[in-house]
């Protein structure tokens, strides 16, 4: 506590914090000297700290503030109504502000502790995932060795002799095994995360249905690609959860107004073979180089301050209204993004709108259906 | 008479596929990982290979991607005893996506390989 607290309340209990409060409420709204009334501001914000320190729930809160203005009509019935109404607003602002960051810290800190103790879950749930998905992985090779050794010497075996009866045993029992690994990759694979060849495009499509139906009227909502397919590695669900997040958080920044929010896919390549833009690039590349599926996400709406751009990833941190989000979203899909071994980043003016692009590595060497290449989008 | 390259990194499984392959009247190649696989390409011309999809020092999706960029034309059979579990683990269908003839889940019988074999040839 770096505030001098005139009156020595070194017990924080909720009485003395009541009384203070009451005290500095009547120097705030009685007193004619400014620089007494910025001290009672500024103790007031001490307050609202301590308060949140002390734990002291909201409810109680609201009833001291209540009880401390009861306090304060009955003292000074000559005080006109309006002058304690113009000057409350300020303590009273000071008090909560500081009471509800500090609440926000707190919160914060406690949800923190128990995030982690999920992600700590997680991990070791995916860790028992990936060593069945190992141990499965090395069954299969040594089962493929013993079928594959047993049929050969069932070639050598006289089928009447009793070896033959034996091999066919061994056989019956690699069997049983081969379908034990095949649940434990089951087991393996309901693990958090299953990644596997995404067309982007495809996923985009459908998702964008499902957000024209739960959007507002007024928002458009285009789908602009150049190519018919974009694959990555990636689990479908998340993909969808990076485009939904993004077409929400976008049309959250435009609700004002009719809105545009435009959706982009594009393969780029790596910007070693990009570099010499300046020639015409119909002559195939000798070496292929490093792929990207982009994806856009732009709106035409309020943007972001510098500040908010800064913060934008971290958890917790929101613009919106409580209880409109979580803070969570764009530090999920950050998560998500680097997990697949892509990157996020975001270009925003205030006024004008943001964009968000996520580079995804391309699954190449891939030579979908020709036939659907050639049609233009 | 058919010549079929393996490429897997399991000597076991390696033998077990060769006696298997020559059982079936196929003359055979081995190498133990995608780079061996490349060195035994340039002094031979199978007419089909065999390769493992996770292998250490050169693994099966870097030599598919390798040969289709010097479309040698030779069909590809992946096999790999892993399946899409773990996450970013190249697997069966991206071998697939990137135009593998057949693919074998491990392990697979006689009459699976053979099976596949007809279909990377004759496709």
């Amino acid at each position: 506590m770096t505030q001098p607290a005139p009156q020595t309340a070194s017990q924080a209990a909720p009485d003395r914090l009541a009384e203070r409060y009451a005290q500095l409420l009547q120097r705030a709204v009685l007193d004619e000297d400014p620089l007494v009334v910025e001290t009672a501001l500024a103790e007031a914000a001490a307050l609202g700290r301590e308060m949140m320190r002390a734990e002291v729930p909201l409810e109680e809160v609201s009833e001291i503030h209540h009880e401390a203005l009861v306090a304060l009509a009955q003292a000074h019935p000559q005080v006109p109504l309006t002058q304690v109404a113009n000057r409350i607003t300020a303590p009273l602002m000071e008090a909560y502000m500081a009471y509800s960051l500090s609440f926000r810290e707190q919160l914060e800190h406690r949800t923190n502790a128990i995030l982690n103790a999920r992600i700590d879950q997680l991990r070791r749930l995916e860790s028992i995932g990936t060593l069945a998905a190992g141990v499965a992985h090395e069954f299969n090779n040594i089962l493929g060795s013993i079928i594959g050794f047993s049929e050969l010497l069932t070639d050598e075996v006289d089928p009447a002799a009793p070896g033959s009866q034996y091999l066919q045993h061994i056989l019956q029992a690699s069997f049983r095994a081969r379908d034990l690994t095949a649940r434990l990759l089951t087991f393996a694979r309901d693990m958090p995360e299953v990644q596997a060849p995404v067309d982007v495009v495809a996923v985009a499509n459908e998702t964008l249905e499902l957000l024209r139906a739960t959007l507002p009227v007024n928002m458009r909502l285009v789908l602009e690609t150049q190519a018919t397919q974009a694959w990555v590695m990636a689990d479908t669900s998340q993909i969808q959860q990076i485009i939904m997040n993004l077409c929400i958080n976008a049309a959250d920044a435009i609700q004002v107004r009719d809105g545009r929010i435009r959706i982009a896919i594009e393969t780029r390549l790596d910007s070693t073979s990009e570099a010499p833009s300046s020639k015409p690039s119909s002559e195939p590349a000798s070496e292929p180089p490093l792929a990207w599926v982009r994806l856009s996400v732009s709106d035409n709406g309020e943007g972001m301050s510098a500040e908010t751009r800064a913060r934008i990833f971290d958890p917790f941190f929101t613009t919106k209204a409580p209880g409109k989000g979580t803070g969570l979203g764009l530090s999920v899909i950050h998560g998500l993004v680097t997990s697949m071994g892509g990157t996020i980043s975001l270009d925003s003016t205030p006024g004008l709108g943001t964009r968000f692009d996520i580079d995804l590595p391309a699954l190449t060497g891939a030579a979908p259906d020709p036939a659907t290449t050639t049609d233009p989008p | 008479m058919t010549t079929i390259l393996i490429v897997d990194d399991d000597e076991l499984f390696r033998t077990m596929l060769d006696a298997m392959l020559r059982s079936e009247g196929h003359q055979v190649l081995s190498a133990v990982n995608g780079t061996e696989a490349l060195s035994v390409l340039e002094s031979h011309a199978p007419d089909l290979i065999m390769t493992d999809i996770l292998m250490p020092d050169g693994d099966g999706i870097e030599l598919i991607s390798t040969l289709n960029q010097q479309a040698r034309g030779i069909p590809i059979i992946a096999m790999s005893g892993g399946r899409r579990a773990i996450s970013l683990e190249f697997n069966l269908e991206s071998a697939e996506l990137m135009g593998v003839k057949a693919t074998l889940a491990k392990p697979f019988t006689r009459a699976t390989l053979r099976q596949a074999i007809t279909d990377a040839l004759h496709a």
